[in-house]
């Protein structure tokens, strides 16, 4: 595997506004009805007036031991060489394990083609076009970073090293690339 | 590409949900039968619309059928990013419920019986009923609304010519108070530097729902890069209250409490910036004298909040300052006292000395004033379009019945006494009214009475995108055309340093509609006042602006947006530096390396007026700010309280179908314990009323709210069903709130008295 692209989400500065969500279904053409991406606004947690809202990014989260692939029977969920997880229409025959098996539940069948659909970190829009994906590029507060694990210069590679981060279900060993930065009560901490 | 209607709307990816209910509305891009898309270039810089922050996008076509928006990256403050309203955009275009044909009335006012008709036809009605109204009742009969932005000058100049003064924008319905008191003591809008702020103190400006992208970012800069403490004091805990390092859920209505007793502190401990006040301010010694009774202990009694906190907080404020703030806020409709509350909350910057300073307020910087500091023409300035003969107008304004409105006659006006003048003659009868793109009926209060008001004109006109709530009750409704398709004048947008800006189309129009520039154009010509409108195209227009000058009209279409210059603070020692070794010719600088002896201020005794006898003969016993109390419930009643969330704007978004995809009702949050004494859960139906009105919602139990009040987030519960997606889904605001005209501003109040009940 030549890159490693992962996402971090910085829930320390994440507003739950959804301008990723937005941003995400005009660029991919996502229909009205389903969604690749959204931040949930949990809580708040807590007694008044000690209060905190949790920013929970629902999105595939890219597993390095991706169940999704796993059960697939025909190969149309595959992992490509930069680490993202597609799907190859053309070879889905629709029966939705990959829905199923998925322990995010972040995958859905696309109204329109009828093929299983989720966060694939834009790589068939704008990656190709060498761009940031479109949750990154809006996000108002830059809580979103994306790049490449493996190049230790990048942006996500100094974050992960500095940052106390978390992952998604980590128990599950699906080994997300999806990395959370805990929000943090009692204000933004860098 | 020519597609036909079906194809179209699949091709845009717009949601068939709902199209079988508004098929038979005529008007709408349902309705619409061929309709072919095209782009207007690959890539275009423009300008958002789908909030009055107003950002510089930058939208792409996607596969010929798919609209992109991001920010404009040229734009560094807003950082190339986009709200999820402003991504939303496209979602706007293609809404089959959108309308794009003129529409007249044929049933009964309000009643939703339309029939389609041409341009010329509507133009031939609205001049032949806004004439006949002029002939028997005069010019003044007509009143004029608009949103405030690109819309309202050219409404207001189509009044202007047509003789009434009666104009108005929203500005007593949100964020007029904060205005009025910064000319008032600083005689003009100052601007926060909140990216460079240290300290911020915030009382309820929810900047992390109530998006306005460079404020945002600067917050979030602070907070993040700057390490900067930020202390909120509000009701709700919003988005904004739970980034705080420290959130206070403040008694609705008290916040002037605090703000008064942070000045007391200040200047009774003796942490003020005495240069500053010696130097710049008037008035200081009587608003020394009345804040002496401001104590700590006297706000706590009023506000719920600790004496000890609010004393530390003001030490810390001083401490940080002058790289400190105290937000003064964007909606202005707490308490019938906003003016004192405003006033208050600039006093405690004037205090810590903050103008001009890194992390504090300031003047924006325009090209003129750039350049005299430059001593070169570091930006060019923008041309105006004069019209010779305007016509002089002797009737007086319906608000101008009182001298201490005299602020709000040349900004904005108080929106509200149109329903007074038309339902009581007060000061004389309206019997007309135009309204572009305002939707009255969701952002001003009592909603019942503004049907009323409406039902009793002779004829009503309103410009919009939807038939809004407010325009459902027109005789005539205009389809301007979206902001992605509309071209308009060079803006001015500048900060720190000059900055100009243009919005320009993005795809062909799609259906009959009008940019609204050439519909009040268009409309004059119908009056016989077509020789105040001199102008043709908008191009013409921008070349009067550019001095027609064709290469900087060009480039600043090209880039979209332009910013020239260093930012400049004038009492910032290192910003002055930099901006002398940008440009040569610059002003010398002050011994102290600033150019604070520049600073002037458009105020009678040209200083900041801490106290302002001008006030004082506009409203006997307002020279200086004061505490007044305000009842704003009844004992037995619970306050009710609005704000904003990220995915909506008040009035306009409701009926989007991405945004109501993301959101389409307001529950009402309730404090547990109060939930628990009239034994409502989450989710159960409630009632909530008052004298003004009722309405049924859901109640949402959440701690994130004090026990003696409910919220809820604006612009829900629309009554009529043309918005199809958002009628009837959620509380109805408006509905709950009563009619207000507050001292001096103008302000209505969002603030009121309301009982809760299980539905
Ligand atoms: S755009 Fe950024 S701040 Fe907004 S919800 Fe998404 S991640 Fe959070
Ligand atoms: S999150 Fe779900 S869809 Fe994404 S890789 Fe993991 S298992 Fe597959
Ligand atoms: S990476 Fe692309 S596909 Fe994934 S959520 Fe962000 S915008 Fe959507």
């Amino acid at each position: 595997m030549t890159k490693r692209y992962v996402m971090v989400h910085d829930e320390n500065k994440c507003i739950g506004c959804q301008a990723c969500n937005v941003a995400c279904r005009s660029e991919n053409s996502t229909p009205d009805a389903v969604t690749r991406i959204q931040v949930r606004i949990e809580g708040p947690h807590g007694h008044y007036p000690d209060l905190h809202f949790k920013y929970h990014r629902v999105s595939c989260q890219q597993c390095e031991n991706a169940p999704c692939v796993e059960v697939c029977p025909t190969g149309a969920a595959y992992v490509g060489d930069d680490g993202i997880i597609s799907i190859n229409k053309d070879k889905c025959v629709g029966c939705q394990y990959c829905i199923a098996a998925c322990p995010y539940k972040v995958r859905f069948i696309n109204p329109e083609t009828r093929v299983p659909d989720k966060c694939d970190f834009c790589k068939h829009s704008r990656l190709a076009e060498g761009k940031q994906p479109a949750c990154v590029s809006v996000c108002p507060t830059d809580a979103l970073t994306f790049g490449d694990a493996n190049d230790p210069s990048s942006d996500v590679a100094q974050l992960l090293d500095t940052r106390i981060h978390f992952q998604d279900k980590a128990h599950l060993g699906t080994k997300p690339r999806v990395y959370r930065i805990p929000g943090k009560r009692g204000g933004i901490n860098q | 590409m020519k597609l036909d209607r079906r194809s179209f709307l699949k091709g845009a990816g717009a949601s068939t949900a709902g199209c079988a209910l508004v098929a038979t509305l005529p008007g709408t891009l349902a309705a619409f039968e061929q309709q072919s898309l095209k782009p207007v270039g690959s890539e275009v810089n423009s300008i958002c619309e789908m909030c009055s922050t107003r950002c510089p996008i930058s939208a792409r076509v996607i596969n010929g059928k798919n609209v992109s928006i991001l920010g404009n990256a040229a734009a560094k403050s807003f950082g190339g990013a986009v709200c999820a309203r402003g991504g939303a955009g496209h979602s706007l275009l293609y809404d089959p419920q959108r309308l794009v044909k003129p529409l007249k009335r044929v049933g009964e006012r309000g009643e939703g019986q339309w029939q389609e008709i041409e341009w010329h036809e509507a133009y031939q009605l609205i001049a032949e009923k806004l004439n006949g109204i002029k002939q028997k009742y005069g010019a003044e009969s007509v009143a004029f609304s608009s949103k405030s932005g690109s819309q309202h000058k050219y409404l207001f100049h189509l009044a202007h010519a047509f003789g009434s003064p009666n104009t108005f924008t929203h500005a007593s319905t949100c964020p007029g108070a904060y205005k009025y008191a910064a000319s008032a003591m600083y005689g003009g809008g100052v601007k926060r530097d909140l990216g460079g702020a240290k300290y911020i103190i915030n009382f309820g400006h929810n900047l992390y729902e109530g998006i306005n992208m460079s404020e945002t970012r600067g917050l979030m800069k602070a907070q993040t890069k700057g390490k900067a403490k930020l202390v909120v004091f509000e009701p709700r805990f919003s988005i904004v209250a739970d980034k705080a390092d420290k959130w206070y859920p403040i008694k609705p209505g008290t916040d002037i409490a605090v703000a008064l007793s942070l000045c007391h502190v200040l200047i009774n401990d003796n942490l003020y910036d005495h240069d500053f006040v010696e130097k710049y301010v008037a008035g200081f010694d009587e608003f020394a004298d009345e804040v002496k009774q401001y104590t700590p202990e006297w706000a706590e009694r009023i506000c719920e909040v600790p004496a000890a906190d609010i004393r530390r907080i003001a030490h810390e404020l001083a401490a940080a300052a002058p790289h400190a703030l105290v937000d003064y806020g964007h909606r202005t409709t707490f308490t019938p006292e906003e003016f004192e509350l405003r006033r208050a909350l600039y006093a405690a910057n004037v205090l810590i000395g903050n103008l001009e300073r890194k992390g504090g307020l300031f003047f924006a910087k325009k090209a003129k004033t750039y350049n005299q500091f430059a001593g070169d023409d570091a930006a060019p300035t923008l041309g105006k379009p004069g019209v010779d003969g305007m016509p002089t107008i002797t009737a007086k304004r319906i608000d101008q019945v009182d001298q201490q409105f005299a602020m709000t006659w040349s900004k904005g006006g108080v929106y509200q006494s149109i329903l007074d003048a038309a339902l009581e003659s007060k000061p004389y009868q309206l019997k007309g009214w135009v309204i572009s793109r305002s939707n009255p009926m969701q952002t001003m209060t009592d909603r019942a009475r503004v049907v009323e008001a409406m039902k009793q004109m002779e004829f009503v006109v309103c410009c919009d995108l939807y038939v809004s709530e407010s325009a459902a009750y027109a005789d005539v409704i205009l389809p301007e055309s979206t902001y992605l398709e509309r071209d308009e004048e060079i803006f001015d947008k500048s900060s720190k340093s000059p900055a100009y800006y243009v919005r320009q189309r993005v795809v062909e129009t799609i259906g009959d509609t009008r940019p609204s520039w050439q519909i009040w154009q268009q409309i004059g010509h119908a009056l016989g006042l077509g020789k105040f409108f001199p102008w043709e195209t908008m191009e013409s227009l921008q070349l009067v602006q550019t001095k027609k000058d064709a290469k900087l009209l060009q480039e600043i279409k090209r880039q979209g947006y332009i910013s020239y210059g260093v930012p400049l603070l004038l009492r910032e020692p290192s910003y002055v530096a930099k901006f002398q070794a940008t440009h040569s010719k610059a002003r010398v600088a002050d011994e102290d390396g600033s150019y604070a002896s520049a600073l002037k201020f458009k105020t009678p005794s040209g200083k900041i007026e801490l106290s302002s006898t001008k006030i004082e003969t506009m409203a006997p016993g307002r020279g200086v700010i004061r505490y007044r109390e305000v009842t704003l419930k009844q004992p037995n009643q619970l306050f009710f309280i609005q704000g904003k969330v990220a995915v909506h704007t008040n009035g306009a978004t409701h009926n989007v179908p991405y945004l109501a995809n993301l959101m389409n009702d307001n529950a009402v949050w309730i404090n547990p314990i109060t939930a628990g004494h009239m034994g409502i859960k989450s989710g159960d139906k409630i009632r909530l009323y008052n004298d003004t009105g009722e309405e049924h919602g859901v109640a949402l139990v959440t701690p994130g709210i004090r026990p003696d009040t409910v919220f809820a987030y604006m612009g829900f519960g629309s009554k009529n069903k043309e918005l199809a997606r958002a009628y009837g889904r959620g509380v109805h605001c408006g509905n709950l709130l009563p009619h207000v005209i507050s001292p001096v501003t103008g302000m209505s109040l969002h603030t009121a008295g309301v009982s809760v009940a299980k539905a």
